[in-house]
């Protein structure tokens, strides 16, 4: 069965200030989303409050995954059931290593969730540990390495650490590729990045897409779009999504920029 | 005499101790100096508005524990311990248990070339005349305070090593001081004399076996002499059961182009007051301090370092990383000390302290004083909690939330551990701390160590990727832990 991400009216908030206002999205797996915005409408938002960050509180709407409701559940409960986020700024983690992070990440998303108990706090367990043997995992490493390009070098440093804006992309793609989600958020993967890197990071993406990866791709220029071929666009503004359409929506909206979504919002609120 | 003395300190026992040892008139002479000095000075109580870990070990009951219990042989804790501390490495071995030190060997090759490690008590017999230069003279005064006069007043046991002229030991040696008296006082004292160009690797480890309740005191003094172009590298892991009460000094004394290296691990005891100092006297000298503390429960302690710059262009770098948990309370202060004359001195210290619950506290207090100009100096110090954004990440990678605190508490560890030179003591500190963080994954906490440590011996680097093709038997080793 494909697996579907549904927000329904979706509402929330940061210290009091509403971010979202409103927000109803469909992706499934095989799709590829883009959504883009002017800075501020709240794309980064959505994403982290479809991954639960704690610093958000969603005040009105759902977040159906594969038929759950997973407002409730914690981040890595989420992560679990092959729900991912690529991070617009990867938080780097001095002292823990690349290779040993990815090996527990993967035993955590491999093994999944155990149902919850009646009653149960849905932060969730895990069912039981089972490691992942050295061996495998650095045979599936080298792989993925291989795949995307990515230099052995960089599995042995700290996560993030030291990394450039470049590396610190790369290194949320060789993520996804070893978690192997069935939906993917990727929040401004394209942000930081010079014309060579931007080419580097899309073409590993291209070589993920099928049909058992479903993307939201978040980003605030159309550039990305010229090497990553969504097949719907959805455009976002002031926290909800104001347009959505066919991959032709993506160089209009270049052309005319955000501020004629001003007047566009002001008539959908009229209409 | 019997064993184990009465309770309570008094000059009687100083007397008793000093007879148990058979030792020279001058030594006796030293001790009773000593408790009349003890007597007279009153105990530190620190700051007003500190933590309180002074004033609470000055309130322990002194006169309620006996000062001296004799002991013999090992236990087969003592020797379990010892299968897995430096095992196949070590060059030497010494274990005080209680007031006495109860094994000593050296490889006979050390022997050979004039190494001396024996017990305190016997290189006074032996080697007066080293015993007498240096025991409590230059490195930690008697009358530096209340404890260290107690020290000179009832040390018994000891640990004594020297190193000749020009002997560099690559092995590393390793000292063990055992408390398994309820009720009792250890005063335990290392001297270590590496004579010129020389140099040693000296680990020494200071463990409980208590059974019951009664508080035990553990009070130590450590001194070390780096005479020109000598390298001291000593090494501490504490891990006493939460019954002892301890209070440790120690000191290095350099002469011109000595250096030390000093690397603290405490993890143990109720209450401790830890004093380290770095005497740089010697032009040209150096030294190191690399610190780690773990504390949980209601335990408190006190660490004051001190890097004294006395000679000329000299080098001293401190760093102490430490995490809280509990209700435990940890008092650091950091001092940089550049007298007037040591000029072109560098000397440079950092203190990061994570807090893992809502009850800890800790105290940073790093000081300067620069009585030169020619100097490059600073501190720095931190005190956070686990960054909630660092939490998310990890999170949303599929990591459970304990498990994912666990990993930040070794990542923020793991750049001072990797600065610990000996691996076996990296090792077996790493998992030390891995398992002081409770959760419901104890299990896991240790796939996840065996992973780093497997990682790190096995090495992540372009050709190690390649070996895929290990025999079989090789792969099952590893996939079983």
């Amino acid at each position: 069965m494909t697996s579907e991400l549904v927000i329904k009216n979706l509402h929330a908030s940061i210290e009091g200030k509403p971010i979202l206002r409103g927000v109803d999205l469909t992706v499934r797996q095989g799709e590829v989303h883009a959504l883009m915005g002017p800075n501020g409408s709240g794309k980064s938002t959505l994403a982290n409050v479809i991954m639960g960050n704690p610093k958000y509180e969603v005040t009105e709407g759902e977040i159906w995954f594969k038929g759950e409701n997973i407002l409730e559940y914690s981040p890595d409960r989420r992560a679990r059931m092959r729900l991912f986020l690529a991070f617009q700024y990867p938080m780097s983690i001095p002292g823990v290593s690349v290779a040993n992070f990815l090996r527990r990440s993967l035993e955590a998303v491999r093994e999944g969730n155990r149902p919850l108990q009646e009653g149960e706090n849905p932060s969730g367990r895990m069912t039981k540990r089972k490691s992942i043997p050295p061996a495998e995992f650095r045979k599936l490493l080298q792989e993925k390495m291989r795949l995307l390009k990515v230099d052995n070098s960089f599995i042995n440093r700290s996560i993030n650490d030291g990394f450039s804006g470049g590396e610190k992309k790369r290194a949320e793609i060789l993520q996804m590729a070893l978690l192997e989600p069935e939906i993917a958020l990727m929040d401004e993967t394209d942000s930081g990045l010079d014309i060579d890197a931007l080419k580097i990071v899309s073409e590993s993406v291209n070589a993920l897409r099928g049909p058992d990866l479903g993307i939201l791709l978040i980003t605030h220029y159309q550039r990305i779009l010229d090497y990553i071929k969504p097949d719907f666009v959805h455009v976002m503004y002031d926290g909800r999504i104001v347009l959505s359409g066919g991959p032709e929506l993506a160089p209009e909206l270049e052309k005319k920029g955000y501020e004629w979504l001003r007047e566009n919002d002001e008539v959908v609120a009229n209409g | 005499m019997a064993n184990v003395l009465a309770s309570g300190l008094s000059r009687g026992a100083v007397e008793g101790i000093s007879r148990q040892q058979g030792e020279p008139e001058w030594m006796l002479q030293k001790r009773l100096q000593a408790w009349e000095t003890f007597e007279s000075l009153p105990a530190p109580l620190g700051r007003r508005g500190d933590l309180g870990t002074l004033r609470t070990l000055a309130n322990f009951k002194f006169q309620q524990i006996a000062p001296y219990a004799a002991s013999e042989g090992l236990t087969p804790t003592i020797e379990q311990a010892l299968q897995s501390a430096l095992a196949s490495e070590r060059a030497g071995l010494i274990v005080q248990r209680n007031s006495s030190v109860v094994h000593a060997e050296l490889s006979e090759e050390l022997k050979s070339q004039g190494v001396i490690l024996t017990s305190l008590e016997n290189a006074l017999r032996e080697h007066p005349e080293l015993v007498q230069e240096y025991f409590m003279t230059k490195c930690v005064p008697v009358e530096t305070d209340k404890y260290t006069a107690m020290n000179a007043a009832f040390w018994s046991g000891g640990i004594f090593l020297y190193i000749p002229k020009g002997v560099e030991i690559e092995q590393p040696i390793l000292g063990q001081v055992w408390i398994d008296t309820p009720g009792s006082a250890i005063f335990g004292h290392t001297l270590i004399v590496a004579d010129e160009m020389s140099s040693v690797r000296y680990v020494e480890e200071y463990n409980s076996d208590l059974a019951g309740d009664a508080p035990a005191l553990f009070n130590g003094v450590v001194e070390v002499y780096t005479r020109s172009g000598a390298h001291v590298e000593f090494s501490s892991m504490q891990d006493f059961g939460l019954n002892v009460w301890n209070v440790t000094h120690r000191n290095v004394v350099e002469e011109n182009d000595g250096s030390a290296t000093w690397v603290m691990a405490d993890l143990g005891s109720k209450v401790m007051l830890s004093e380290i100092g770095s005497g740089l006297s010697g032009n040209g000298s150096a030294a190191e301090l690399v610190g780690v503390f773990f504390t949980d429960h209601d335990q408190r302690y006190a660490i004051n370092s001190l890097a004294n710059h006395i000679g000329l262009s000299t080098n001293a770098e401190t760093l102490v990383k430490g995490a809280l948990s509990g209700e435990s309370r940890v008092e650091f202060s950091g001092m940089i000390r550049i007298q007037p004359k040591a000029q072109y001195t560098a000397s440079f210290l950092s203190d990061h302290t994570l807090l893992l619950s809502e009850k800890c506290r800790a105290e940073s207090i790093p000081g300067l004083e620069i009585g030169a100009n020619e100097v490059s100096a600073s501190h720095g110090a931190t005190t956070g909690k686990i960054d909630e954004e660092q939490l998310f990440y990890l999170m949303v990678r599929g990591i459970p939330q304990d498990e994912a605190e666990r990993i930040i508490v070794q990542g923020f560890f793991e750049p001072v551990l990797q600065r610990i030179p000996l691996e076996n003591l990296r090792v077996r500190l790493r998992r030390s701390i891995v398992r002081r963080m409770r959760g419901a994954y104890e299990t896991e906490a240790d796939t996840w160590v065996d992973a780093q440590e497997r990682w790190e011996i096995e090495g992540v680097d372009e050709g190690a990727v390649h070996l895929d093709e290990r025999p079989a038997e090789d792969e099952i080793q590893l996939t079983e832990y």
